[in-house]
């Protein structure tokens, strides 16, 4: 199939890249929050804790470059009402519509959490609420929380797989797959400078939360390895520039593999300090590069 | 009854009345960006030559929703040369990619089959774009909304035939019902592969069935169309199996790493 055959949608990578980034960084964020909130001891909540602060401000981003990036701005809201017919509308079809109403779900849950640990730190405290505190399932909503997030992270890559541009296409199935464990590992970095931030010495929860990032990120580079495979020919601008700059230099050698080369070289060390700092940013930043370069690749 | 066109190619002239028809009928501009300012000039001077044979507007875009193909082929030694034309507009597909794909109900199938841009719910998300396999459906900055053929909706649901058909001076386009269509196509298939010449319908097939088809003397390619089109979310199944599989995945290791809870005694974190 030339790429001529099939239009560009022209989606400013500033808007799109972004929001796919932002909120894969919330969803990973949320999900790693949400199984310590499930699975970890009750007496470490520092990391789940820190995913909900992650999180929600996070989600909070997401809808500005979403309806900034459309034609029509003040009709986002036609994403979930059918205007000429004023009642829900849901798309099975369309990895955009469950998306944005998955979006909904997930907004709510993090909100949730959000409050809920707002209210356990006591930085805000309801008479009201907090009689019936301690009755709130968070553990459904965490649960909940974590489904959505997951969609969230992966839907926005099997969005650009069932399209017909070329690169796309040719990836298909594996950018959801990729934009899910790329979502986890920058969510899993966020929590870390967060509690760097806050000067939260976690101990052994990070010690998990950095064993947990190292699979993550042998599983990203296989899954890029993999997906170059099948891109085949249609992948041929990423050897061009700009893409082997912000594809090869930025998002796999800076983004991943220096990251985890640093991982391994200072596991046995202790949590904290400024080279710690430079190699959670670099995670970050190659996450964000990894889309622009994927979403670019497929509209140039 | 669904209603449709069919377009045969080899007794197409390449006369763009088509071209002027569809954009007459629905008030089409002119292709902005083809006409500019030049110092001096007070008038817009058309800069809209593509360098490619007598082709103006290049492409489908928001205001072409027929484009005629020009295509030349001359051989090495400059001896044999044929000149193919194709009328080409939005195929109406039975699968249709961009309603499948539109998340506000914008694009729909009217009960005559063919498929339509409601202009007042298009958000302009851009995502049926790069869902149609055959890059015909268009963004427009002016209107912030998409835009292509609409099969001339207003006239077919009021007996008229479509405008491009009717403006046709050799019955290249013909428009009327699918499976009347059908039996027109398969007859001229049979004349023109009696005479040797190759020849095939496109459109039977593809993404369901076209209600727009084309009968072609060479590769669909040659006349700019996908060889192999695949509606795009016929990959969702896969796309999402393999999503949630490593889904699953991460949540075995996240398993692995945090689960102390598993063994640890069950206590709620302090209010
Ligand atoms: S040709 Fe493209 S725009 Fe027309 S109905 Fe098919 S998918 Fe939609
Ligand atoms: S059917 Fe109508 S809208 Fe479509 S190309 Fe022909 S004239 Fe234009």
């Amino acid at each position: 199939m030339s790429p001529d055959n099939v239009q560009v949608p022209e989606w400013a990578w500033y808007y799109i890249a972004v929001y796919f980034f932002v909120a894969g960084t919330s969803a990973g964020a949320y999900f790693i929050g949400a199984m310590e909130e499930l699975f970890s001891s009750a007496k470490e909540r520092e990391v789940s804790r820190a995913a909900c602060y992650v999180a929600f401000p996070l989600l909070l981003l997401v809808p500005i470059p979403l309806i900034a990036d459309l034609g029509r701005p003040g009709r986002f809201w036609h994403l979930f009402i059918y205007n000429q017919g004023g009642y829900p509308y849901l798309n099975l079809q369309s990895p955009m519509s469950v998306g944005s109403w998955v979006l909904l779900v997930f907004g709510v849950c993090t909100l949730l959490s959000f409050l809920d640990n707002l209210v356990a730190d006591r930085v805000i405290s309801f008479p009201l609420f907090s009689r019936y505190y301690n009755r709130i399932p968070r553990k459904l909503y965490a649960l909940v929380g974590s489904l959505a997030g997951f969609f969230i992270a992966g839907y926005t890559g099997v969005l650009l797989n069932v399209t017909a541009r070329p690169f796309w296409a040719a990836t298909s199935p594996l950018m959801g797959a990729l934009f899910l464990v790329s979502g986890a590992s920058t969510g899993a970095a966020a929590i870390s400078l967060y509690l760097i931030w806050r000067q939260r010495n976690a101990g052994q929860e990070v010690a998990r939360l950095e064993s947990f990032d190292r699979a993550l990120m042998i599983s990203e580079l296989l899954l890029i390895a993999v997906l170059l495979v099948l891109a085949g020919h249609t992948a041929q601008l990423l050897l061009t520039l700009p893409f082997l700059v912000i594809f090869w230099l930025g998002a796999v050698a800076l983004g991943i593999a220096a990251p985890l080369w640093f991982k391994y070289r200072s596991r046995r060390q202790h949590f904290g300090g400024v080279p710690h700092l430079a190699h959670y940013l670099c995670i970050l930043a190659g996450g964000l590069l990894l889309r622009i370069s994927l979403l670019q690749a497929g509209q140039l | 009854m669904a209603k449709g066109m069919f377009i045969d190619t080899t007794i197409c002239t390449g006369c763009k009345s088509c071209q002027v028809a569809c954009k007459q009928w629905n008030g089409l501009a002119a292709e902005p960006a083809h006409f500019g300012k030049r110092s001096g000039v007070t008038y817009p001077v058309a800069d809209n030559f593509t360098g490619d044979s007598y082709d103006n507007t290049g492409s489908l875009s928001a205001t072409d929703w027929r484009h005629v193909r020009f295509i030349e082929q001359i051989d090495e030694q400059r001896r044999e040369k044929r000149w193919l034309f194709s009328s080409d507009s939005c195929k109406h597909c039975s699968d249709a990619g961009c309603l499948n794909a539109c998340p506000t109900k914008a694009i729909v199938r009217t009960d005559l089959g063919n498929v339509v841009v409601q202009q007042e719910t298009c958000i302009g998300c851009k995502f049926c774009i790069p869902s149609c396999p055959y890059g015909v459906i268009s963004f427009s900055e002016e209107s912030g909304t998409v835009h292509k053929c609409t099969l001339c909706n207003d006239r077919i649901h009021n007996g008229l035939g479509t405008a491009c058909a009717k403006a046709c001076p050799t019955g290249s386009i013909r428009f009327g019902e699918v499976a009347d269509l059908r039996r027109r196509a398969d007859a001229r298939l049979a004349q023109l592969k009696g005479k040797g010449e190759k020849a095939q319908i496109y459109g039977y097939e593809e993404a369901d069935g076209l209600k727009v088809f084309y009968l072609f003397t060479d590769r669909p390619g040659v006349y700019g169309q996908p060889e192999h089109p695949i509606v795009p979310q016929r990959r969702l199944v896969l796309c999402s199996l393999v999503t949630i599989l490593t889904a699953l995945g991460i949540g075995v290791a996240a398993l692995v790493n945090f689960r102390e809870r598993l063994n640890g005694k069950e206590e709620h974190h302090e209010s």
